[in-house]
């Protein structure tokens, strides 16, 4: 199993690696395997994931982008720019009507076809995953290099990775109170290992209770969720007691009973993105006795 | 003999899906008494009222693939869901019950074009009428779903897939509030839904009361399904198989079809969720898609040991 996980960290990590920079045309390779050759960097970009519109306008390509997803609220700015829809399984034509020579989308098996769409139609289209922490520097001085703001992205990624390292000297305690993230409840979906939000948690000095799921999330059945035991359950909602909590089913989570909820909302724990890390000192404040 | 063996092997599989699963054997008294206990005996009692159901529906719409979501209920159960989160209706229960309301209002629905032509129900166009109301509420959902930022909504579609989650001794009985009745008005229509699967017509000449009969049907597999829909969402594949299973099995008379069809579609479902539950512990599989890989196989035995 070891052996299967390092072949794949390998993998990914061959596949994400440096893209390879030669002088004259910038040759990039996705994490789709795929390589894109642009000869000037990118004026017009259509973002379509939360975290790549934050980053562009935290490393002054702001001015760049000329379309955004839905739900890229972040920064202020963001708003301003016309939303093209859906950012998992785009629409194309409305992508194409912002006239993008770039357009930045999530690797998922949901993009695949609006990525060859794209692809056919002559559009220059950079597909990326930002599951983990690592991932955040690594996208910013892509994107970087991209919309030809490296230096800035360069500095911002440094900040980043040096922030990331501090904050995983803090040894991980061997009696670290346990944390459920919950993504949904019914049915029950945890965030896994493969998740940058199980990092938040692990930065913030718990342990995520369902650590052993290597996936971003999956759906669990309750009665593991009772097992595991979780000291605080961490969720979306904004009240004190979740609705889903109040059904008798929950009631044999011993945290559920004791009311340990907290708050894991906004931008900060929802994207993985520079403020990502914010959100470990806001965890820490939440969880503290 | 082969009653008794449907009993032993329902009672096997109740047994098994309480001691055992994804935390272990007998992890402790309260996982067992308020999670897998309450679960495994509403699986059960859902299972086979869906079989139940799909059996005296293939008898009375005489139409092998009538399942207990055909006449409309599908589709309106999503839209009840679906509209009760856009209208802001919050609660623990808004969504079982919206979908139980709005799974019988579409049945009600393709009821009323059914009988608009003459009078009298042709299940014919019922047939018809309950799967174009379920296409069109099913297409309001799509489109509620595509224009909503609600994260809501999406819950309503991920809850609609169906599963046993939200057991509970509370969700139990509420099932069994609303699925008694009329699972014992389809046990005491046995001998009508052997007449009915004659045809309307020698149904007609050899005594039974057609109409009536009709509407009664109708209605017990309504609330029976909706009140499923209401505790587990859509579970399919074991209201359209089972009854299929037992008639290659045992024959026609609703008589042994209809408890037989409990039995297994109960023992089926029990069998499918503790499979889902554990096989790749501690993620859990959806559970209509163990029941479909469980069951094809063994259907696909039967019609073959059938054929030759």
């Amino acid at each position: 199993m070891t052996r299967v996980r390092a072949f794949l960290l390998f993998i990914s990590i061959t596949a994400c690696g440096p893209a390879a920079v030669r002088d004259g045309p910038l040759v990039i390779l996705d994490d789709m395997g795929r390589t894109v050759t642009f000869a000037a960097p990118a004026q017009r970009v259509v973002s379509l994931l939360p975290a790549f519109t934050e980053m562009l306008f935290a490393i002054g390509a702001g001015d760049r982008v000329v379309g955004r997803s839905r739900f890229d609220e972040d920064p202020a700015e963001a708003l301003q720019v016309p939303s093209v829809g859906d950012g998992l399984g785009p629409n194309v034509e409305a992508v194409l009507a912002r006239t993008p020579d770039l357009v930045l989308i999530y690797r998922a098996t949901a993009n695949n076809e609006a990525v060859a769409q794209l692809e056919r139609l002559g559009v220059s289209v950079i597909a990326l995953r930002t599951d983990l922490l690592n991932d955040v520097p690594r996208t910013a001085r892509l994107l970087g290099r991209l919309t030809g703001t490296a230096d800035s992205a360069e500095v911002l990624a440094r900040v980043f990775e040096n922030a990331l390292d501090s904050a995983r000297e803090v040894p991980v305690m061997v009696d670290a109170p346990s944390a459920l993230i919950l993504a949904w409840d019914q049915p029950p979906i945890v965030i896994g290992s493969g998740s940058f939000q199980s990092e938040l948690v692990q930065l913030a000095g718990l342990r995520n209770a369902f650590a052993e799921v290597g996936q971003p999330s999956a759906q669990v059945s309750l009665e593991m969720i009772v097992a595991s035991d979780p000291d605080v359950i961490l969720t979306t909602s904004t009240d004190s007691i979740p609705a889903w909590a109040r059904r008798p089913e929950w009631r044999a989570v011993r945290a559920v009973r004791e009311g340990r909820f907290v708050r894991f909302d906004g931008t900060a724990f929802g994207h993985p993105s520079f403020r990502a890390l914010h959100a470990v000192r806001l965890l820490q404040a939440r969880v503290a006795p | 003999m082969k009653w008794v063996w449907l009993g032993v092997i329902a009672v096997v599989a109740l047994a098994l899906a309480v001691l055992a699963g994804p935390a272990g054997l007998w992890p402790n008294a309260t996982i067992v008494r308020d999670l897998r206990l309450p679960r495994a005996l509403l699986a059960f009692a859902v299972g086979g009222g869906l079989a139940v159901t799909g059996a005296a529906l293939q008898a009375l719409i005489r139409n092998p693939l009538a399942d207990p979501y055909l006449l409309g209920l599908s589709g309106g159960a999503g839209l009840g869901a679906v509209l009760a989160i856009t209208l802001g209706v919050t609660g623990t229960w808004v969504l079982p019950v919206a979908a139980a309301v709005g799974a019988m209002a579409a049945v009600w629905l393709a009821y009323r074009l059914a009988v608009a032509a003459s009078g009298l129900l042709d299940t014919r166009i019922l047939l018809l009428a309950g799967v174009v109301v379920s296409a069109f509420a099913t297409a309001i959902v799509g489109a509620l779903l595509a224009v909503s930022p609600m994260a809501e909504l999406r819950s309503a579609f991920l809850w609609m897939l169906g599963g046993f989650d939200a057991s509970s001794w509370r969700a139990l009985a509420v099932f069994g509030l609303y699925a008694v009745l009329p699972m014992l008005v389809l046990f005491a229509s046995a001998r009508d839904l052997d007449l009915l699967s004659l045809g309307e017509e020698p149904a007609l000449f050899l005594g039974a009361e057609i109409e009536p009969l009709k509407r009664r049907l109708i209605l017990a597999a309504t609330v029976l399904t909706a009140a499923a829909v209401a505790v587990a969402g859509m579970i399919g594949f074991v209201g359209l198989v089972v009854p299929h299973a037992i008639r290659i099995v045992s024959g026609h008379a609703h008589r042994t079809l209809l408890p037989a069809s409990f039995l297994l579609g109960g023992t089926l479902l029990v069998l499918a969720d503790l499979i889902a539950r554990t096989v790749v512990a501690p993620i859990a599989l959806p559970v209509g898609v163990v029941t479909a890989l469980v069951g094809v196989p063994v259907f696909a035995v039967l019609i073959r040991r059938q054929a030759t």
